[in-house]
């Protein structure tokens, strides 16, 4: 995760899933921190492919 | 087989190079070109996931690592057409057709993608078996070394780790990979990371999904 530029504080449980069947896994990212007004479209912008396989800071 | 698409815990690569927050899909249109074929040619049936996986690892370890994702895909495509009599090395060469084309049983049309697509093609199969193990149950993984296709990584073999889910009964790569329809029941394994990479590790666990033959029960 750090060679994705996302160093994670102690204290962070990190759990790995290596996706060796046909079952995919996709992560659900933490929203950022104030995004309590945006809209879905917004919201949207801020999804990044590295938010979804939980490297993204 | 052991080679270098099995990267778990190798090291040394340097910072992950391409962290752009929208990467495009494809970054040249021969790669769009190369995903074209390789879907028409899944699509006739010549070969399944797991021979074109077989067939992409096969790709030596040194150009395998200088080779981007779809320059392994056309690499791959060409050793399984070559395989199946569908093209000669000269045409790959010439860039073009020497030979009458080689007959298929299916073609996938345009106006069928969407739908093909849509439809993929699942590797679960019914049974009337029961699974093995248990969830919670404590397992330890096989070690092995196969000169064929294998989906269980190097760092996961002869480990203990515990049943945390059972995924159904699924076509075994391992064999799959050679033609053989054989199916068995899948887990997901949960690995204590210190198990696989020892007590400075800063993960708490890996998730590897596990087909049953790769497992043995642990008094």
């Amino acid at each position: 995760m750090n060679d994705f530029g996302h160093s994670l504080p102690d204290g962070v449980d990190i759990r790995v899933w290596d996706s060796t069947a046909e079952i995919r896994y996709l992560v659900l990212p933490l929203p950022p921190k104030n995004v309590g007004d945006l809209s879905v479209v917004q919201l949207e912008t801020m999804v990044s492919r590295d938010s979804m396989i939980g490297v993204a800071p | 087989m052991n080679t270098a698409h099995d990267m778990g815990g190798m090291q040394g690569f340097g910072p992950i190079q391409e962290t752009e927050p929208n990467a495009p899909l494809f970054h040249a249109e021969w790669e769009k070109r190369v995903l074209a074929l390789t879907l028409a040619m899944g699509a006739t049936g010549s070969w399944n996931i797991d021979t074109s996986r077989a067939a992409r690892e096969s790709v030596l370890p040194a150009a395998y690592l200088n080779s981007s994702y779809f320059e392994i895909w056309f690499a791959g495509l060409q050793k399984l057409m070559l395989a199946k009599g569908q093209i000669t090395q000269a045409e790959i060469d010439s860039g073009r057709m020497l030979q009458a084309p080689a007959p298929i049983s299916k073609k996938l049309f345009a106006a069928d993608v969407p739908a093909a697509l849509a439809k993929g093609s699942p590797v679960d199969q019914p049974t009337d078996t029961t699974a093995q193990f248990k969830v919670g149950e404590t397992v330890r993984t096989i070690v092995m070394n196969p000169i064929g296709h294998t989906r269980l990584p190097r760092y996961a073999r002869g480990r203990n780790g515990t049943i945390e889910a059972i995924r159904g009964f699924h076509y075994f790569p391992d064999t799959h990979a050679v033609g053989v329809e054989e199916a068995q029941w899948l887990y997901t394994v949960r690995f204590d990371a210190a198990e696989l990479w020892g007590k400075d590790t800063t993960a708490s666990a890996v998730y590897v999904d596990c087909w049953q033959s790769y497992l043995l029960r642990v008094a």
